[in-house]
Protein backbone atom coordinates (compact mmCIF):
# COMPACT_ATOMS: atom_id res chain seq x y z
CA UNK A 1 0.00 0.00 0.00
CA UNK A 2 1.39 3.25 -0.90
CA UNK A 3 1.52 6.71 1.01
CA UNK A 4 -1.17 8.18 -1.44
CA UNK A 5 -3.66 4.64 -0.06
CA UNK A 6 -1.92 4.75 3.27
CA UNK A 7 -3.30 8.78 3.93
CA UNK A 8 -6.62 7.79 2.11
CA UNK A 9 -7.43 4.94 4.56
CA UNK A 10 -6.69 7.52 7.28
CA UNK A 11 -8.81 10.23 6.72
CA UNK A 12 -11.17 7.21 5.99
CA UNK A 13 -11.06 5.74 10.26
CA UNK A 14 -10.42 9.60 11.11
CA UNK A 15 -13.76 10.38 9.30
CA UNK A 16 -15.62 7.08 11.13
CA UNK A 17 -14.46 8.50 14.21
CA UNK A 18 -15.65 11.98 13.79
CA UNK A 19 -19.18 10.72 12.95
CA UNK A 20 -19.37 8.61 15.90
CA UNK A 21 -18.21 10.82 18.15
CA UNK A 22 -20.50 13.52 16.40
CA UNK A 23 -23.69 11.34 16.52
CA UNK A 24 -23.47 10.06 19.49
CA UNK A 25 -22.20 13.87 21.61
CA UNK A 26 -23.91 16.30 19.12
CA UNK A 27 -26.36 15.05 16.34
CA UNK A 28 -28.42 12.60 18.29
CA UNK A 29 -29.63 15.73 21.43
CA UNK A 30 -30.73 17.83 18.30
CA UNK A 31 -33.99 17.35 17.47
CA UNK A 32 -35.50 18.93 14.81
CA UNK A 33 -39.81 18.16 14.06
CA UNK A 34 -39.30 14.78 16.71
CA UNK A 35 -36.25 13.14 14.29
CA UNK A 36 -32.38 13.42 14.57
CA UNK A 37 -30.33 13.60 11.65
CA UNK A 38 -28.50 10.64 10.67
CA UNK A 39 -24.69 11.62 10.04
CA UNK A 40 -23.69 8.07 8.84
CA UNK A 41 -25.81 8.02 6.45
CA UNK A 42 -25.07 11.58 4.99
CA UNK A 43 -21.29 10.66 5.25
CA UNK A 44 -21.59 7.62 3.45
CA UNK A 45 -23.10 9.75 0.41
CA UNK A 46 -20.22 12.11 0.53
CA UNK A 47 -18.05 9.45 0.07
CA UNK A 48 -19.85 7.63 -2.67
CA UNK A 49 -19.99 11.69 -3.66
CA UNK A 50 -16.58 11.80 -3.85
CA UNK A 51 -14.83 8.32 -4.05
CA UNK A 52 -17.21 6.56 -6.06
CA UNK A 53 -19.09 3.34 -5.40
CA UNK A 54 -16.46 1.18 -3.49
CA UNK A 55 -15.41 3.12 -1.07
CA UNK A 56 -18.96 4.77 -0.51
CA UNK A 57 -19.78 0.96 0.08
CA UNK A 58 -17.09 0.18 2.31
CA UNK A 59 -17.32 3.24 4.08
CA UNK A 60 -21.07 2.54 4.08
CA UNK A 61 -20.74 -0.84 5.85
CA UNK A 62 -18.34 0.34 8.88
CA UNK A 63 -20.33 3.27 9.37
CA UNK A 64 -23.50 0.52 9.42
CA UNK A 65 -21.60 -1.73 11.91
CA UNK A 66 -20.94 1.74 14.11
CA UNK A 67 -24.26 2.45 14.33
CA UNK A 68 -25.96 -0.90 15.08
CA UNK A 69 -23.31 -1.01 18.14
CA UNK A 70 -24.25 2.88 19.11
CA UNK A 71 -28.14 2.28 18.25
CA UNK A 72 -28.08 -1.17 19.50
CA UNK A 73 -29.59 -2.97 16.42
CA UNK A 74 -29.08 -6.59 15.59
CA UNK A 75 -25.47 -6.11 13.82
CA UNK A 76 -25.24 -6.06 10.11
CA UNK A 77 -28.39 -4.70 9.61
CA UNK A 78 -27.57 -0.79 9.51
CA UNK A 79 -24.30 -2.39 7.99
CA UNK A 80 -26.19 -3.55 4.73
CA UNK A 81 -28.10 -0.56 4.63
CA UNK A 82 -25.54 1.59 4.09
CA UNK A 83 -23.68 -0.47 2.29
CA UNK A 84 -26.28 -0.48 -0.31
CA UNK A 85 -26.57 3.26 -0.41
CA UNK A 86 -22.76 4.13 -0.39
CA UNK A 87 -22.97 1.59 -3.54
CA UNK A 88 -26.14 2.89 -5.76
CA UNK A 89 -25.22 6.90 -4.74
CA UNK A 90 -21.40 5.59 -6.10
CA UNK A 91 -22.71 4.27 -9.28
CA UNK A 92 -25.34 6.55 -9.68
CA UNK A 93 -22.80 9.64 -9.71
CA UNK A 94 -20.83 7.44 -12.11
CA UNK A 95 -23.28 6.93 -14.32
CA UNK A 96 -24.80 10.77 -14.57
CA UNK A 97 -21.54 12.58 -13.94
CA UNK A 98 -22.72 14.72 -11.03
CA UNK A 99 -21.19 15.86 -8.01
CA UNK A 100 -22.52 19.13 -7.34
CA UNK A 101 -24.42 20.22 -4.23
CA UNK A 102 -27.79 19.86 -5.35
CA UNK A 103 -26.78 16.57 -6.09
CA UNK A 104 -25.90 15.60 -2.60
CA UNK A 105 -28.31 17.62 -1.13
CA UNK A 106 -30.93 15.50 -3.81
CA UNK A 107 -29.10 11.95 -2.70
CA UNK A 108 -28.85 11.95 0.78
CA UNK A 109 -32.60 12.91 0.82
CA UNK A 110 -33.84 10.22 -1.32
CA UNK A 111 -30.87 8.34 0.13
CA UNK A 112 -31.64 8.47 3.46
CA UNK A 113 -35.79 8.11 2.79
CA UNK A 114 -34.83 5.19 1.21
CA UNK A 115 -32.75 3.54 3.90
CA UNK A 116 -35.57 4.38 6.58
CA UNK A 117 -38.13 2.74 4.24
CA UNK A 118 -36.12 -0.76 4.19
CA UNK A 119 -35.32 -0.20 7.85
CA UNK A 120 -38.76 0.42 8.73
CA UNK A 121 -39.96 -2.82 6.69
CA UNK A 122 -37.31 -4.82 8.75
CA UNK A 123 -38.82 -3.36 11.67
CA UNK A 124 -42.02 -3.74 10.93
CA UNK A 125 -41.31 -7.46 10.08
CA UNK A 126 -39.31 -8.28 13.54
CA UNK A 127 -41.26 -5.73 15.52
CA UNK A 128 -44.88 -4.64 16.52
CA UNK A 129 -47.01 -4.17 13.97
CA UNK A 130 -46.31 -0.48 13.94
CA UNK A 131 -48.36 2.25 11.86
CA UNK A 132 -45.98 1.56 9.10
CA UNK A 133 -47.74 4.77 6.74
CA UNK A 134 -48.00 6.87 9.34
CA UNK A 135 -44.03 6.71 10.04
CA UNK A 136 -43.46 8.11 6.49
CA UNK A 137 -44.87 11.04 7.69
CA UNK A 138 -43.84 11.63 10.69
CA UNK A 139 -40.40 9.90 10.63
CA UNK A 140 -39.17 9.26 7.07
CA UNK A 141 -39.54 12.18 5.39
CA UNK A 142 -38.40 14.90 8.09
CA UNK A 143 -35.39 13.10 8.74
CA UNK A 144 -34.95 13.09 4.94
CA UNK A 145 -35.52 16.44 4.55
CA UNK A 146 -32.93 17.32 7.64
CA UNK A 147 -30.12 14.72 6.35
CA UNK A 148 -30.48 16.35 2.75
CA UNK A 149 -30.12 20.06 4.99
CA UNK A 150 -27.26 18.65 6.93
CA UNK A 151 -25.69 16.98 4.03
CA UNK A 152 -24.64 20.59 1.93
CA UNK A 153 -22.69 22.39 4.49
CA UNK A 154 -20.90 18.98 5.54
CA UNK A 155 -20.03 18.00 1.79
CA UNK A 156 -18.44 21.92 0.98
CA UNK A 157 -16.93 21.62 4.62
CA UNK A 158 -15.22 18.31 4.07
CA UNK A 159 -14.16 19.48 0.05
CA UNK A 160 -12.56 22.66 1.49
CA UNK A 161 -11.09 20.93 4.28
CA UNK A 162 -9.51 18.88 2.27
CA UNK A 163 -10.89 15.66 3.87
CA UNK A 164 -12.63 14.47 0.56
CA UNK A 165 -12.06 15.40 -3.02
CA UNK A 166 -13.52 17.53 -5.56
CA UNK A 167 -15.89 14.17 -7.47
CA UNK A 168 -14.63 12.01 -10.16
CA UNK A 169 -16.57 10.08 -12.31
CA UNK A 170 -15.00 6.07 -12.38
CA UNK A 171 -15.92 3.72 -15.12
CA UNK A 172 -19.29 1.81 -14.81
CA UNK A 173 -20.47 -1.50 -15.77
CA UNK A 174 -20.52 -1.87 -19.30
CA UNK A 175 -19.52 1.85 -20.03
CA UNK A 176 -17.23 2.23 -22.37
CA UNK A 177 -15.31 5.01 -19.85
CA UNK A 178 -13.76 1.43 -18.30
CA UNK A 179 -11.73 0.69 -21.76
CA UNK A 180 -8.84 2.81 -20.20
CA UNK A 181 -8.17 -0.26 -17.54
CA UNK B 1 -6.72 -8.96 -7.06
CA UNK B 2 -9.15 -8.91 -10.51
CA UNK B 3 -7.71 -7.59 -13.14
CA UNK B 4 -10.19 -4.52 -13.59
CA UNK B 5 -11.26 -2.01 -11.50
CA UNK B 6 -15.05 -3.21 -12.17
CA UNK B 7 -14.75 -6.84 -10.78
CA UNK B 8 -12.98 -5.80 -8.34
CA UNK B 9 -15.49 -3.59 -7.06
CA UNK B 10 -18.21 -6.12 -7.52
CA UNK B 11 -16.34 -8.76 -5.94
CA UNK B 12 -15.81 -6.02 -2.51
CA UNK B 13 -19.21 -5.43 -3.30
CA UNK B 14 -20.92 -8.47 -3.31
CA UNK B 15 -18.23 -9.92 -0.10
CA UNK B 16 -19.68 -7.03 2.30
CA UNK B 17 -23.24 -8.21 1.63
CA UNK B 18 -22.45 -11.70 2.25
CA UNK B 19 -20.62 -9.93 5.17
CA UNK B 20 -23.47 -8.23 6.49
CA UNK B 21 -26.16 -11.20 5.84
CA UNK B 22 -24.17 -13.30 8.02
CA UNK B 23 -23.53 -10.77 10.58
CA UNK B 24 -27.54 -10.12 10.75
CA UNK B 25 -27.99 -13.82 10.34
CA UNK B 26 -25.80 -14.71 13.42
CA UNK B 27 -27.24 -11.96 15.42
CA UNK B 28 -30.47 -12.83 15.06
CA UNK B 29 -29.65 -16.64 15.70
CA UNK B 30 -27.19 -16.72 18.77
CA UNK B 31 -28.00 -16.51 22.09
CA UNK B 32 -27.26 -12.93 23.61
CA UNK B 33 -24.32 -14.18 25.04
CA UNK B 34 -23.17 -15.58 21.79
CA UNK B 35 -19.92 -13.54 20.36
CA UNK B 36 -21.07 -11.49 18.01
CA UNK B 37 -23.72 -10.24 20.73
CA UNK B 38 -20.42 -9.65 23.21
CA UNK B 39 -18.60 -8.15 20.75
CA UNK B 40 -20.96 -5.19 20.20
CA UNK B 41 -21.95 -5.08 23.95
CA UNK B 42 -18.18 -4.30 24.30
CA UNK B 43 -18.33 -1.97 21.30
CA UNK B 44 -20.85 -0.37 23.33
CA UNK B 45 -19.33 -0.25 26.63
CA UNK B 46 -16.26 1.46 24.73
CA UNK B 47 -19.04 3.90 23.41
CA UNK B 48 -20.42 4.80 26.85
CA UNK B 49 -17.95 7.07 28.14
CA UNK B 50 -18.38 9.15 25.09
CA UNK B 51 -22.36 8.81 25.46
CA UNK B 52 -22.26 9.57 29.29
CA UNK B 53 -19.76 12.91 28.16
CA UNK B 54 -22.26 13.86 25.64
CA UNK B 55 -25.09 13.89 28.24
CA UNK B 56 -23.18 15.88 30.84
CA UNK B 57 -21.91 18.16 28.07
CA UNK B 58 -25.35 18.63 26.48
CA UNK B 59 -27.44 18.90 29.68
CA UNK B 60 -26.65 22.97 30.30
CA UNK B 61 -27.49 23.42 26.89
CA UNK B 62 -30.58 21.70 27.38
CA UNK B 63 -31.78 23.19 30.43
CA UNK B 64 -31.22 26.32 29.09
CA UNK B 65 -33.68 25.52 26.33
CA UNK B 66 -35.91 24.41 28.94
CA UNK B 67 -35.60 27.32 30.87
CA UNK B 68 -36.27 29.82 27.70
CA UNK B 69 -39.76 27.67 26.77
CA UNK B 70 -40.60 27.53 30.34
CA UNK B 71 -40.05 31.17 30.39
CA UNK B 72 -41.88 31.79 26.84
CA UNK B 73 -45.43 29.71 28.78
CA UNK B 74 -44.66 31.31 32.37
CA UNK B 75 -47.25 33.89 31.84
CA UNK B 76 -50.33 32.50 30.39
CA UNK B 77 -49.11 29.33 32.96
CA UNK B 78 -49.27 31.75 35.88
CA UNK B 79 -52.93 32.94 34.95
CA UNK B 80 -54.25 29.39 34.78
CA UNK B 81 -52.64 28.06 38.18
CA UNK B 82 -54.15 31.43 39.73
CA UNK B 83 -57.50 30.18 38.68
CA UNK B 84 -56.56 26.51 39.81
CA UNK B 85 -55.13 27.84 42.87
CA UNK B 86 -58.40 28.55 44.25
CA UNK B 87 -60.00 26.10 43.46
CA UNK B 88 -57.85 23.72 44.99
CA UNK B 89 -57.87 25.53 48.57
CA UNK B 90 -61.32 24.87 48.61
CA UNK B 91 -60.76 20.81 47.71
CA UNK B 92 -57.69 21.43 50.09
CA UNK B 93 -59.93 22.26 53.14
CA UNK B 94 -62.32 19.15 51.88
CA UNK B 95 -58.99 16.73 51.69
CA UNK B 96 -57.81 17.54 54.63
CA UNK B 97 -61.13 16.82 56.48
CA UNK B 98 -60.88 13.52 54.03
CA UNK B 99 -56.71 12.85 55.09
CA UNK B 100 -57.67 12.76 59.08
CA UNK B 101 -60.35 10.35 58.13
CA UNK B 102 -58.01 8.23 55.99
CA UNK B 103 -55.79 8.30 59.03
CA UNK B 104 -57.71 7.19 61.59
CA UNK B 105 -58.76 4.38 58.99
CA UNK B 106 -55.26 3.60 58.24
CA UNK B 107 -54.82 3.70 62.11
CA UNK B 108 -57.37 0.74 62.25
CA UNK B 109 -55.79 -0.96 59.50
CA UNK B 110 -52.07 -1.23 61.05
CA UNK B 111 -50.90 0.88 58.20
CA UNK B 112 -47.90 2.88 58.33
CA UNK B 113 -47.22 6.16 56.71
CA UNK B 114 -45.66 5.57 53.21
CA UNK B 115 -44.17 6.96 50.03
CA UNK B 116 -44.78 7.08 46.68
CA UNK B 117 -43.26 3.37 45.95
CA UNK B 118 -43.60 0.52 48.24
CA UNK B 119 -41.71 -0.13 50.99
CA UNK B 120 -38.46 -1.90 51.27
CA UNK B 121 -38.04 -0.76 47.52
CA UNK B 122 -34.37 -0.20 46.40
CA UNK B 123 -32.89 2.24 43.51
CA UNK B 124 -30.22 3.16 41.25
CA UNK B 125 -30.25 6.13 40.37
CA UNK B 126 -29.08 6.03 36.59
CA UNK B 127 -28.40 9.20 33.98
CA UNK B 128 -30.16 8.68 30.67
CA UNK B 129 -27.31 8.70 27.66
CA UNK B 130 -29.26 7.47 25.05
CA UNK B 131 -32.23 7.25 23.19
CA UNK B 132 -33.88 5.47 20.83
CA UNK B 133 -32.94 7.60 17.12
CA UNK B 134 -36.22 6.77 15.52
CA UNK B 135 -39.91 6.76 16.42
CA UNK B 136 -39.99 2.90 15.51
CA UNK B 137 -38.83 2.05 19.27
CA UNK B 138 -39.02 4.03 22.88
CA UNK B 139 -35.87 3.00 24.79
CA UNK B 140 -33.63 4.78 26.84
CA UNK B 141 -29.84 4.11 27.84
CA UNK B 142 -28.75 4.43 30.99
CA UNK B 143 -25.31 4.33 32.29
CA UNK B 144 -25.22 1.60 34.85
CA UNK B 145 -25.14 -1.90 34.19
CA UNK B 146 -24.63 -5.21 35.43
CA UNK B 147 -21.55 -3.90 37.37
CA UNK B 148 -23.55 -1.98 39.33
CA UNK B 149 -26.28 -4.44 40.54
CA UNK B 150 -28.64 -3.82 37.21
CA UNK B 151 -30.56 -6.44 35.92
CA UNK B 152 -32.62 -7.61 33.09
CA UNK B 153 -36.46 -7.22 33.46
CA UNK B 154 -36.02 -4.59 36.48
CA UNK B 155 -38.81 -1.91 36.71
CA UNK B 156 -36.96 1.73 36.18
CA UNK B 157 -39.06 4.75 37.19
CA UNK B 158 -38.82 8.19 36.89
CA UNK B 159 -36.46 10.76 39.04
CA UNK B 160 -37.06 13.86 37.11
CA UNK B 161 -38.98 16.09 38.87
CA UNK B 162 -41.23 17.94 36.39
CA UNK B 163 -43.90 20.45 36.43
CA UNK B 164 -47.40 18.69 36.22
CA UNK B 165 -51.01 18.27 37.80
CA UNK B 166 -49.87 16.07 40.86
CA UNK B 167 -47.54 15.53 43.34
CA UNK B 168 -46.08 12.32 41.30
CA UNK B 169 -45.18 14.28 38.17
CA UNK B 170 -42.04 12.83 37.07
CA UNK B 171 -42.03 10.00 39.83
CA UNK B 172 -44.25 7.87 37.84
CA UNK B 173 -42.78 3.98 35.61
CA UNK B 174 -40.71 4.48 33.10
CA UNK B 175 -40.23 1.25 31.60
CA UNK B 176 -38.05 -1.73 32.00
CA UNK B 177 -34.87 -2.58 31.60
CA UNK B 178 -34.40 -5.34 28.37
CA UNK B 179 -30.60 -5.36 27.94
CA UNK B 180 -27.54 -5.08 30.21
CA UNK B 181 -24.17 -4.07 29.31
CA UNK B 182 -21.17 -3.82 32.35
CA UNK B 183 -21.74 -0.22 32.63
CA UNK B 184 -24.91 0.61 30.56
CA UNK B 185 -28.63 -0.84 30.29
CA UNK B 186 -31.35 -0.47 27.37
CA UNK B 187 -34.89 0.81 29.05
CA UNK B 188 -38.02 0.07 27.02
CA UNK B 189 -40.13 2.70 28.08
CA UNK B 190 -43.51 2.00 28.69
CA UNK B 191 -44.25 3.93 25.35
CA UNK B 192 -42.76 1.87 23.42
CA UNK B 193 -45.47 -0.49 20.88
CA UNK B 194 -43.99 -3.58 22.47
CA UNK B 195 -44.69 -2.74 25.96
CA UNK B 196 -47.16 -4.18 28.03
CA UNK B 197 -47.89 -3.16 32.09
CA UNK B 198 -50.65 -4.98 33.94
CA UNK B 199 -52.22 -2.02 35.68
CA UNK B 200 -55.13 -1.47 38.12
CA UNK B 201 -57.12 1.64 38.01
CA UNK B 202 -57.63 3.07 41.85
CA UNK B 203 -61.06 3.79 42.38
CA UNK B 204 -62.77 1.72 40.72
CA UNK B 205 -59.69 -1.18 40.86
CA UNK B 206 -60.13 -1.94 37.31
CA UNK B 207 -57.37 -4.44 36.05
CA UNK B 208 -56.35 -3.74 31.99
CA UNK B 209 -53.04 -3.68 30.30
CA UNK B 210 -51.16 -0.53 29.73
CA UNK B 211 -49.88 -0.34 26.10
CA UNK B 212 -47.24 2.00 24.35
CA UNK B 213 -47.60 2.79 20.49
CA UNK B 214 -45.40 3.57 17.87
CA UNK B 215 -47.20 7.53 17.99
CA UNK B 216 -46.06 7.56 21.75
CA UNK B 217 -49.57 7.05 23.01
CA UNK B 218 -50.16 4.80 26.08
CA UNK B 219 -53.73 3.00 26.16
CA UNK B 220 -55.17 0.97 28.74
CA UNK B 221 -56.92 -2.23 27.39
CA UNK B 222 -58.59 -4.66 28.51
CA UNK B 223 -60.51 -2.65 30.94
CA UNK B 224 -64.53 -4.14 31.01
CA UNK B 225 -67.01 -2.04 29.76
CA UNK B 226 -69.55 -1.77 32.96
CA UNK B 227 -66.39 -0.54 34.92
CA UNK B 228 -66.98 2.99 35.86
CA UNK B 229 -63.98 4.82 35.41
CA UNK B 230 -63.60 8.59 34.88
CA UNK B 231 -60.83 10.96 34.15
CA UNK B 232 -58.29 11.95 36.58
CA UNK B 233 -58.29 8.23 37.91
CA UNK B 234 -54.58 7.28 38.62
CA UNK B 235 -53.26 3.89 37.24
CA UNK B 236 -50.77 1.90 39.30
CA UNK B 237 -49.10 -1.45 38.44
CA UNK B 238 -51.03 -4.65 39.61
CA UNK B 239 -48.37 -6.73 40.19
CA UNK B 240 -49.15 -9.61 37.74
CA UNK B 241 -46.82 -10.79 35.67
CA UNK B 242 -43.86 -10.51 37.83
CA UNK B 243 -41.80 -7.68 36.04
CA UNK B 244 -43.11 -4.08 37.83
CA UNK B 245 -43.75 -4.22 41.27
CA UNK B 246 -47.26 -3.68 42.33
CA UNK B 247 -48.58 -0.05 43.03
CA UNK B 248 -46.13 2.09 41.16
CA UNK B 249 -47.66 5.07 39.96
CA UNK B 250 -48.16 5.00 35.41
CA UNK B 251 -50.36 7.93 35.32
CA UNK B 252 -54.03 9.21 34.80
CA UNK B 253 -56.72 8.49 33.16
CA UNK B 254 -57.14 11.15 30.49
CA UNK B 255 -60.42 10.39 28.40
CA UNK B 256 -62.75 7.36 28.47
CA UNK B 257 -63.79 6.06 25.00
CA UNK B 258 -64.95 3.08 23.37
CA UNK B 259 -67.36 1.80 20.47
CA UNK B 260 -70.49 0.33 21.40
CA UNK B 261 -69.36 -3.08 19.58
CA UNK B 262 -66.34 -3.18 22.31
CA UNK B 263 -66.30 -5.20 24.76
CA UNK B 264 -63.60 -3.32 26.25
CA UNK B 265 -63.30 0.54 27.45
CA UNK B 266 -60.44 2.73 25.64
CA UNK B 267 -58.35 4.41 27.83
CA UNK B 268 -55.84 6.91 27.10
CA UNK B 269 -53.39 7.01 29.95
CA UNK B 270 -51.55 10.71 30.24
CA UNK B 271 -48.28 9.50 31.95
CA UNK B 272 -46.35 10.72 35.19
CA UNK B 273 -43.30 10.77 33.26
CA UNK B 274 -42.50 13.44 30.58
CA UNK B 275 -40.78 11.39 28.28
CA UNK B 276 -38.82 14.03 26.17
CA UNK B 277 -37.35 15.46 28.93
CA UNK B 278 -36.03 12.01 30.59
CA UNK B 279 -32.72 12.78 31.95
CA UNK B 280 -32.69 10.76 35.01
CA UNK B 281 -34.24 7.75 36.43
CA UNK B 282 -34.37 5.09 39.47
CA UNK B 283 -33.95 1.31 38.29
CA UNK B 284 -35.96 -0.89 41.18
CA UNK B 285 -33.24 -3.32 41.78
CA UNK B 286 -34.92 -5.00 44.98
CA UNK B 287 -38.55 -4.58 46.37
CA UNK B 288 -39.27 -6.76 49.74
CA UNK B 289 -42.23 -8.27 47.41
CA UNK B 290 -42.97 -7.76 43.86
CA UNK B 291 -46.77 -7.29 45.17
CA UNK B 292 -46.65 -6.49 48.16
CA UNK B 293 -46.44 -7.96 51.39
CA UNK B 294 -50.06 -7.97 51.57
CA UNK B 295 -52.28 -10.52 52.85
CA UNK B 296 -55.97 -10.07 52.37
CA UNK B 297 -58.74 -12.26 54.26
CA UNK B 298 -62.33 -11.46 52.92
CA UNK B 299 -63.46 -10.02 49.31
CA UNK B 300 -62.46 -6.55 48.55
CA UNK B 301 -59.09 -4.68 47.61
CA UNK B 302 -55.67 -4.39 48.89
CA UNK B 303 -53.86 -0.99 50.37
CA UNK B 304 -52.47 0.92 47.07
CA UNK B 305 -49.74 2.73 46.91
CA UNK B 306 -50.16 6.94 47.26
CA UNK B 307 -53.11 7.85 49.72
CA UNK B 308 -55.50 5.64 48.04
CA UNK B 309 -57.21 3.64 50.05
CA UNK B 310 -59.81 1.79 48.35
CA UNK B 311 -61.12 0.18 51.51
CA UNK B 312 -63.43 1.07 54.09
CA UNK B 313 -62.27 -1.35 57.02
CA UNK B 314 -64.56 -3.55 58.34
CA UNK B 315 -66.71 -0.77 59.28
CA UNK B 316 -67.45 0.60 55.94
CA UNK B 317 -66.97 4.35 55.26
CA UNK B 318 -65.41 6.15 52.46
CA UNK B 319 -61.89 5.62 51.03
CA UNK B 320 -59.86 8.19 48.92
CA UNK B 321 -58.83 8.27 45.56
CA UNK B 322 -55.92 9.93 44.10
CA UNK B 323 -57.07 12.20 41.80
CA UNK B 324 -60.63 13.36 40.97
CA UNK B 325 -61.98 9.96 41.81
CA UNK B 326 -64.72 9.50 44.78
CA UNK B 327 -64.10 7.02 47.28
CA UNK B 328 -65.45 3.79 47.07
CA UNK B 329 -67.10 1.56 50.35
CA UNK B 330 -67.00 -1.83 50.97
CA UNK B 331 -66.83 -4.73 53.60
CA UNK B 332 -62.97 -5.16 53.21
CA UNK B 333 -61.08 -6.54 56.43
CA UNK B 334 -57.20 -5.62 54.82
CA UNK B 335 -54.42 -6.87 56.53
CA UNK B 336 -51.07 -5.27 54.70
CA UNK B 337 -47.70 -3.67 54.92
CA UNK B 338 -47.63 -2.31 51.62
CA UNK B 339 -47.24 1.45 51.81
CA UNK B 340 -49.11 4.00 49.92
CA UNK B 341 -48.49 7.76 49.66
Amino acid sequence: MGRKELVGAGKFALLLVIAIVLQVVVTSRITVLGVTADLFVILTVIMAVSRGSLVGAVFGFVAGLLADVAYMQPLGIHALIYLLVGYLVGMFVARFETGTPWAVLLLTGVSSFLAQFVFGVFQFVIGPRAAFFSMIGTQMIPEAILDALFAVPIYLLLMRARVIPTPKVEPTIGSNRSSGQ
Amino acid sequence: MPRNKVAWRRLVFVALIIASLALLTVSFRESSSGPVHSMQQAGLSALSPLQSFGARAAKPFQDGYHWVTTLWSAHRENQKLSADLQKFQGEAVQLQELSQENDRLKGLLDIRDSTVFPTGTAFKVAMVVGKAPTQWESWVQIDKGSADGIQVDQAVVGATPVEGNTSLSGKGLVGKVISVTAHTAQVQLITDGESSVAATIEGPRAQGIVQGSTSGKITMDFVDRDQSVDPKFVIVTSGFGGVYPKGIPVGIVASVGGEDVNIYKQIEVQPFVDFRVLEEVMVITGAVNPVGTTTTTGTGNAIGPGNTTGTTGTTGGAGITRGAGSGSTGSTSTTSTTKGL
